[in-house]
């Protein structure tokens, strides 16, 4: 599919300001991503997998940092103000692998949705690099999170192997139903969100209109500065109002 | 009586247990969930609560939600229709928002835990942060202030509350001042104005805004007005956070104060726009504390108590705590360790017990150490799969071996007991070092923290020593038990506690007493008599963009992927070894 995509990536990569904005939200991913690898590291009772999860999530840590400084940079050096590019107040702390519940989730499952996770993200990384090749900064980062993703693609699979002797092929291929499910989801999700966005505006310009004048009629009314209480006082303790 | 106390769906969820009018466990769901301000139903902090105390669902007489979420809604709508048109784009959002899990509370509760629905009770937002300031505050009557963004309609509320002879207490908010008007939105919009995360990056404002001048003032003061009462407005057509998910400030705003600085743009205090950037930390720093000071210098004549206890999101602001406390008049300023939302948990459960079931007061621990406790076996034995020198000291070699490894300029991870309930690491999950140079600070926040080098450490001293190194006020020992204050070093200090002074030359102290942390308090006697200053480097034991460790795995992680040279939980201490083993596995495997 990306390959096929390849002339979207090209233009994608070849303004300066999506460059950067993708760049910024690798970050992101790479850092949210790290996290939950980590939490894996911390759950598991595999001693060795442990280790190779703590591993994998200082690499996606690291690629976090890089990718973020060098969008930063790119940033500085594109001299472009904020308002243009993000008006977003991003919280930290978010997942990146929001379809992986660590918690709970068996070590087979999560290894083979890493390793399928992993293999599609070499495969997408090694467009990009291709296409930054006018970037050496850029190109260098890609050619060192291309060496650890090697790293992260054959422990997966080995350890997979492991831990799941018999059903490791089958853990891959349900990882990879798994992961075009999931589109399939986070497409109706979004079409969802889309079709109840619509619905929800048509119904603001439609039925809300009355309201909104009476509702600024009382606002005039409230006095600026102190307001006394009473009404919350009064409220039985068992009333959500 | 068993009474459960629940804040969740905005941020930094948390649950409390009282049992018999005394807080038994209170955790945040981010400590157990592993995501920093975790806003979701904290279902786990809820059961480790219930576990701890061996209670269960059916034994619980009630469960207590912090705020009103109907009235919430409202607020919301009402906020929509009022400024009808504009806010077209940000009304699906709010409402697609509010109608998910926010608004059925109850059925929420009633189905997760399984209570009936005749048990399931509500308190105001600002009921609960004044319940958690002053049911937990060692004082019998006091005056009450709590500010904070905004609950249902409120976002700053002042009254009074009492414990009396007999038992019964009664609590009495008297006014407050609605939404959008707001000190709390106010310095959140020059938060997310800074470039910095709103909800988490406030303290960063505070840090940056000692770098600054508070030649904006009067810019400031165009966007909030006071008013004849005493109370202020904010100038909407400055702010969009009413019509807008996305924006807090408007463009006017922007015409007012220049363009908002980038969140990837580093802050570079030699440039005119890094002096602008401090020069508005400065300025809305200096109006929220003259204003919060008026405030409260009126609650003190109407009052006439010398006893404030404030919550609230704003009450974590510790150097508007100091000026409160050195001018409001009043004698002693009680902050909970957990003013903020997560608190509310606390002060639900409170709140509901004192005045909806009457039950006698009684003093509540005077610590903030109610969540989980580390055990030093797992530590052990994770630490020896992995290759790590692994350690079981007694207590005396334990001390002395970790006060000679921060002498000699290592820094330890510290685990030590039950987890602090609230933002601050206060002792039991903390990251020491000492505190001496500024080449300290700079390698705390560029190799473990990862974060702004105008960020300051806090110090944690016993509070018998406090004064000798520190300015505190009256009352400023008080301030400095839950790091609630930022108070001078004494310039004789500064120089020897580099690390640990900020560029104004003050501190966010910790005065710690013995009976409130025993083993960091002869920690800091063994380090003092080593170094002759005993002060430690108290900083919360993270990484940027993750809670504080709860578990000693988390622990564990968190020193094997940063620059911590020792980890200690229990009686275990653990160093690193020569050559780092994550290497040549990684080596095996490309």
């Amino acid at each position: 599919m990306d390959r096929v995509l390849r002339p979207v990536h090209r233009w994608v990569w070849s303004d300066t300001g999506r460059r950067v904005r993708k760049l910024l939200a690798f970050a992101e991913v790479e850092t949210d991503g790290g996290r939950d690898i980590l939490r894996a590291a911390e759950v598991t009772p595999d001693p060795l997998l442990r280790r190779l999860y703590l591993a994998h999530a200082i690499d996606e840590l690291h690629h976090g940092v890089l990718f973020r400084e060098r969008g930063a940079e790119l940033l500085r050096e594109r001299g472009g103000r904020a308002g243009a590019l993000f008006n977003g107040n991003p919280l930290p702390g978010g997942h990146g692998l929001d379809d992986v519940s660590i918690e709970g989730e068996a070590d087979a499952r999560l290894l083979a949705f890493l390793h399928v996770a992993e293999k599609a993200a070499a495969g997408r990384f090694t467009i990009y690099r291709d296409l930054v090749a006018d970037d050496p900064p850029t190109h260098a980062i890609f050619e060192e999170i291309l060496r650890d993703e090697v790293f992260h693609m054959n422990y997966t699979y080995t350890q997979l192997a492991r831990i799941s002797p018999r059903a490791y092929r089958r853990q891959v291929w349900l990882a990879r139903a798994s992961r075009v499910w999931k589109r399939l989801l986070r497409l109706a999700a979004a079409v969802g969100a889309l079709m109840g966005s619509a619905f929800l505006t048509v119904l603001y310009f439609v039925v809300l209109p009355p309201f909104a004048w009476w509702a600024r009629r009382a606002g005039r009314r409230e006095p600026a500065g102190w307001a006394p209480i009473s009404a919350q006082a009064d409220a039985p303790p068992t009333s959500q109002y | 009586m068993k009474i459960l106390g629940i804040s969740a769906h905005y941020h930094d969820s948390a649950a409390a247990l009282v049992v018999d009018g005394v807080p038994a466990a209170a955790v945040q769901q981010e400590r157990l969930s592993r995501h920093k301000h975790d806003a979701g139903f904290p279902l786990e902090a809820i059961e480790w609560c219930l576990d701890h105390a061996g209670v269960t669902t059916a034994d619980l007489d009630a469960v207590v939600f912090y705020e009103r979420s109907m009235l919430k809604l409202e607020r919301i709508l009402m906020c929509s229709l009022r400024s009808f048109p504009r806010s077209w784009r940000s009304f699906p959002h709010a409402i697609r928002n509010s109608l998910g899990e926010k608004v059925w509370v109850r059925g929420i509760i009633a189905s997760y835990l399984g209570v009936p629905r005749r048990k399931i009770f509500f308190t105001g937002h600002h009921a609960s942060h004044a319940a958690a300031a002053f049911f937990t505050a060692p004082t019998r009557r006091a005056a009450i202030l709590t500010a904070d963004g905004v609950g249902e309609w409120a976002t700053l509320t002042v009254g009074r509350g009492e414990r009396g002879a007999g038992g019964a207490s009664s609590l009495s908010l008297t006014r407050e001042i609605r939404f959008p008007h707001s000190l709390g939105m106010l310095y959140s919009t020059f938060t997310a104005y800074l470039g910095f995360p709103v909800n988490d990056g406030e303290y960063k404002v505070m840090g940056l805004a000692a770098y600054g001048r508070p030649t904006l003032c009067d810019a400031v003061r165009r966007v909030i007005r006071r008013t004849a009462d005493g109370g202020f407005t904010l100038v909407p057509e400055y702010f969009e956070y009413q019509t807008s998910a996305s924006r807090s400030f408007s463009p006017a705003f922007v015409d007012l104060f220049g363009p908002p600085r980038h969140p990837y743009d580093p802050i570079d205090l030699e440039s005119s726009d890094g002096r602008r950037y401090a020069d508005c930390a400065a300025s809305v720093q200096r109006v929220l504390e003259d204003t919060l000071l008026d405030i409260a210098r009126e609650l003190r004549r109407e009052t006439g108590l010398p006893d404030l206890c404030f919550g609230g999101g704003v009450a974590l602001n510790g150097v508007a705590n100091a000026r409160l406390l050195a001018e409001s008049g009043f004698e002693r300023v009680f902050v909970p360790p957990a003013p903020g939302d997560a608190g509310c948990a606390v002060g639900a459960a409170l709140y509901a017990d004192r005045l909806y079931f009457k039950n006698a007061d009684r003093d509540v621990p005077d610590h903030p150490f109610m969540g989980p406790g580390v055990d030093a076996d797992e530590l052990a034995r994770v630490a020896r799969d992995d290759g790590q020198r692994v350690e079981a000291l007694d207590e005396p070699a334990l001390l002395d071996r970790v006060a000679d490894d921060l002498a000699a300029g290592r820094i330890v991870g510290w685990m030590d007991g039950a987890t602090e309930f609230g933002p601050r690491a206060l002792g039991h999950r903390s990251i020491l070092a000492a505190p001496h140079s500024a080449e300290m600070r700079d390698r705390l926040n560029r190799d473990i923290k990862s974060r702004e080098e105008f960020r300051p450490f806090a110090p944690v001293v016993p509070a018998e020593d406090a004064g000798r190194y520190f300015e505190l006020p009256p009352g400023g020992l008080r301030l400095a038990r839950f790091m609630s204050g930022v108070f001078p070093v004494r310039s004789e200090w500064r120089a020897r506690l580099a690390a640990v002074t900020h560029v104004d030359g003050t501190a966010r102290v910790q005065a710690l007493d013995r009976e409130m942390a025993p083993r960091l308090y002869a920690l800091l006697g063994a380090y003092g008599r080593r170094s002759g200053i005993p002060v430690l480097l108290n900083t919360s034991f993270n990484v940027a963009g993750e809670p504080i460790v709860n578990r000693a795995i988390e622990g564990y992680s968190t020193y094997r992927r940063c620059g911590i040279d020792a980890l200690v939980a229990g009686a275990t201490l653990v160093t690193k070894p020569a050559v780092p083993r994550a290497r040549s596995m990684k080596e095996a495997y490309s």
